[in-house]
């Protein structure tokens, strides 16, 4: 009889969790890639010559709302300069959002699932699963790495500062894989574990946002692994220093995690759990009624994050500068997709492009959980109730579009408070008109997702947010890259008028909502006709 | 307390049904996932007020069945019909009269027991709530849990006190007391005794052949996604064999070769026999030798199951 081991068992164990992870992780490499490659070669494209370059420094190096997504720019007339600045702010997000999906998915979803107790049933322990998937995940780390260091190196930046830059963005990774791991320690569900570290990264975020924009708040930087990412200045005096701090956090987080997963229960959290209550029986009497019951607290989180950071953006709106920037700047900002921002409402409507994004992603968000109640089976118990299928997606639409107006509207709400507190005056009426101009979009991206989740159910939540982030990422970069129109018009942000300071497309917004409208009803139609499907 | 509408006790008389007067009624019902034929032209008539077992091996096509009759599934060919309607095009108003027991419990596990059984009575349109309150004591069940903190026969116990309560016309059970303790299976047994009298229609998909054989009037056999054997237990017993242990006075002796009798040895002075078809042979044949004692028994309905599962050189056939 032959019963011989092949491989230690840890190492099956890693090539197991990379392998379950490979699709996000060359997702999220392409996706580095690409930004890393398009920065560099549109900067190039579009300002050829240095008097180009220079009155681009001028109109932008002052500039507080390109701040809020790039972070403080240091060298403006370089290739290698422009890029750092460019991809530096936008990837070191995404990486720390590459961190913490890894390590939720390899921590808390393995439990959730029962494979890790089958797992620790065999001849590993605690420490070899923990271990192992970390391994797993800092592999993908490092091939984010390599894949934005390939991206900078086609575009033509040098080797040595290309690797520093990309080693700079993807240091905020092992920061919020450490995040990641925490939460999913304390948490005893995926989705609590996703909503801490989500919650984390807005207040990191946030942090940095203001360090950027708010004149005198510039050591805020130290107190945020986003801005320990700009301190590193790639291509402006780099200070590799630096690098301890992520270094430090991500081992005392990895640390911590460790700890406490080696000494609590499988399958729980250390938050505490209770296990019965007396009955609330409100809002158990329709199976949308129950959604929004079970939905509550997570549209609570997600309209108070929004809430407040419209309440923060609002004040800091007035240390925009508000001096007289000439009219053939305005071309170039434009270029940018930025409409005016030279005014604090300019700079409040440029700021409403990130709750766009933000809407949209709770949209699609709200489809994810859509999709989850029919993995877990609970659908199947609905649905052999009196309940038809039409009623319960249509419900749960009706529900994320209303949920989806009523963020928009507090933001909107917030917005107003925060600037009219620091004295700039500005109509209520024109923050909810920027409010309910999120919806178009948002709406747009909810119809999108539900079509996905109707044609191809597994893979509808990836698809969606996929969708999403090129879109979004795509108004940014376009009109750089010097495409023809058309092709800039493929991404519904760039049909979007930046209200209060443009006027609201009424034309375009319609549409959308039309096509949203359309995608809704085709998606419910495509449900009614298909299986359900498990995991 | 509980604010649900409660509905009172069902006359005992023949429930409504489809237009033949069946509360079940699948036609050349087949299913294929990809290049799997799941369930391949199944023809299945069950009357209202039957209690029918659905019997077969892991794979067989039992839980696909359900899963058409309830219109989660498509079917690739034939039709599936609940009370007349058909289950995919039109199946809300069948399931006012269809009560659903899956063979796992998919429940929502922040929400108390309390809580989902007024959730699953709202959206179902009403429950006879002394009746829950009578079923809750019967199981034992704690109703202030969550459903997170409770173990999986538990939850189990949850999703079958909300579909016994609703008293359906129809229940619709798959592998209900997987998980339950011998107590609640006595209790499970209890409680579809009454639903029997009654006359609420049962299909029962159960690997529990003791159950079948207590509960159920007819029995159908699914193999490999083909309805292999249908019938009441009698029926089914013509075809398997009977078993007659014989003692002997002296040593076993050695019986002539005999038209459908199979001869084992149980021991120097006994024998068992499995005889199929009629038994006057093998009297004939064992009145020339000292028969100390000869017992015979009708076959189980495990050694009937099993009988369709022997290839001809007895080997257990793969399903």
């Amino acid at each position: 009889m032959e019963t011989a081991l092949l491989r230690r068992p840890a190492a099956v164990l890693a090539r197991r969790a990379f392998r379950d992870a490979r699709v996000r992780t060359f997702a999220f490499v392409y996706l580095f890639a690409l930004y890393a490659y398009i920065q560099p070669a549109g900067y190039r494209h579009t300002y050829p010559t240095i008097t180009e370059r220079l009155s681009f420094a001028r109109s932008f190096g002052p500039n507080k709302a390109l701040r809020l997504f790039y972070g403080e720019p240091h060298d403006l007339l370089t290739v290698s300069g422009y890029t750092a600045w460019r991809v530096g702010g936008i990837l070191a997000i995404f990486a720390a959002i590459f961190g913490l999906l890894a390590a939720v998915r390899a921590l808390r979803t393995e439990e959730d699932t029962g494979r890790m107790e089958l797992v620790l049933a065999g001849v590993v322990g605690r420490r070899t699963t923990y271990l192992t998937a970390i391994t797993a995940i800092a592999a993908g780390v490092l091939l984010l790495w390599l894949g934005e260091l390939t991206g900078f190196l086609i575009g033509g930046l040098p080797a040595g500062g290309a690797a520093y830059l990309a080693l700079a963005t993807v240091s905020v990774a092992p920061v919020f894989v450490g995040v990641g791991a925490l939460s999913s320690q304390l948490a005893p569900t995926r989705r609590l574990a996703l909503e801490l570290s989500g919650t984390v990264l807005a207040l990191t975020f946030l942090l940095r946002v203001i360090a950027d924009t708010a004149a005198g708040a510039g050591w805020l930087r130290w107190m945020t692994p986003l801005g320990w990412a700009e301190q590193l200045r790639p291509f402006a005096g780099p200070q590799p220093l630096v690098l301890l701090l992520p270094a430090a956090a991500s081992v005392l987080l990895l640390a911590l995690s460790a700890r406490i997963a080696l000494r609590r229960d499988i399958g729980t959290g250390t938050l505490p759990a209770r296990d019965s209550a007396a009955p609330r029986l409100g809002l158990l009497s329709s199976p949308t009624a129950q959604a929004l019951r079970s939905e509550r607290t997570s549209l609570l989180v997600w309209a108070s994050g929004v809430g407040v950071f419209a309440l923060i953006l609002g004040v800091v709106s007035k240390s925009v500068s508000s001096a007289g920037i000439p009219p053939g700047v305005q071309r170039e900002l434009a270029k940018l997709g930025s409409g005016s921002i030279a005014t604090p409402t300019g700079y409040l409507a440029f700021v409403f492009l990130f709750f766009i994004l933000t809407v949209s992603l709770f949209a699609c968000a709200q489809l994810g959980v859509a999709r989850h109640e029919e993995a877990e089976g609970r659908l199947e118990t609905l649905l052999a109730l009196p309940v038809g299928r039409t009623r319960w997606l249509g419900g749960r639409l009706a529900l994320a579009a209303a949920s989806a107006c009523a963020i928009s509207l507090t933001a909107g709400v917030l917005t107003w408070i925060g600037a009219t507190s620091v004295g700039i005056h500005i109509a209520l009426a024109r923050m909810l008109e920027a409010g309910a101009n999120c919806l178009p979009v948002a709406l747009l991206f909810l119809g999108i997702a539900a079509l996905a989740y109707a044609i191809v159910p597994r893979v509808s939540a990836g698809i969606a947010y996929g969708l999403l982030t090129v879109a979004f990422l795509w108004q940014l970069v376009a009109a750089l890259l010097g495409v023809p129109q058309w092709l800039v018009n493929l991404t519904p942000f760039a049909h979007v008028g930046l209200v209060p300071t443009q006027p609201f497309r009424t034309g375009a917004a319609a549409l959308m909502l039309a096509a949203a409208a359309g995608c809704a009803l085709a998606a419910i139609w495509i449900f009614r006709r298909r299986d359900l499907t498990g995991q | 307390m509980s604010m649900t509408v409660s509905r009172p006790p069902a006359l005992m008389v023949q429930p409504a049904s489809g237009p033949r007067g069946e509360a079940i009624r699948a036609q050349g019902l087949t299913k294929r996932y990809g290049a799997t034929l799941a369930l391949d032209r199944l023809d299945l008539v069950i009357a209202p007020g039957e209690v029918y077992g659905f019997l077969g091996p892991n794979g067989a096509g039992k839980t696909t069945t359900i899963r058409l009759l309830l219109g989660l599934h498509r079917p690739t060919a034939g039709r599936a019909e609940l009370f007349g309607l058909d289950a995919w095009r039109d199946p809300v108003p069948a399931h006012r009269r269809v009560a659903y027991v899956a063979g796992e419990p998919f429940l929502w596990p922040s929400m108390t027991s309390a809580e989902t059984f007024e959730f699953l009575a709202r959206v179902h349109g009403g429950t006879d709530v002394s009746y829950r309150g009578v079923l809750v004591n019967r199981f034992q069940l704690d109703t202030s849990k969550k459903i997170r903190a409770l173990s999986k026969g538990n939850r189990q116990k949850v999703q079958l006190i909300a579909a016994l309560a609703t008293r359906a016309d129809l229940l619709l059970l798959d592998e209900p007391t997987s998980g339950l303790d011998p107590l609640m299976e006595v209790a499970f047994r209890e409680c579809i005794g009454e639903a029997k009298r009654r006359g609420q229609t049962v299909f029962l998909s159960s690997h529990i052949l003791s159950e079948v054989e207590a509960l159920c009037d007819r029995v159908g056999i699914l193999r490999a996604g083909r309805l292999v054997d249908e019938g009441t237990l009698t029926e089914l017993r013509h075809l398997a064999a009977q078993t007659v242990e014989v003692t002997f006075a002296g040593p076993a002796p050695t019986l002539p070769l005999l038209e459908g009798v199979r001869v084992q040895s149980a021991g120097p002075n006994a024998l068992r026999l499995e005889v199929t078809g009629s038994i006057g042979p093998l009297i004939a044949a064992l009145s020339e030798h000292p028969v100390a004692t000869l017992t015979s028994r009708e076959p189980s309905l495990e050694e009937i199951f099993l009988h369709h599962y022997d290839d001809s050189d007895g080997r257990v056939a793969d399903a």
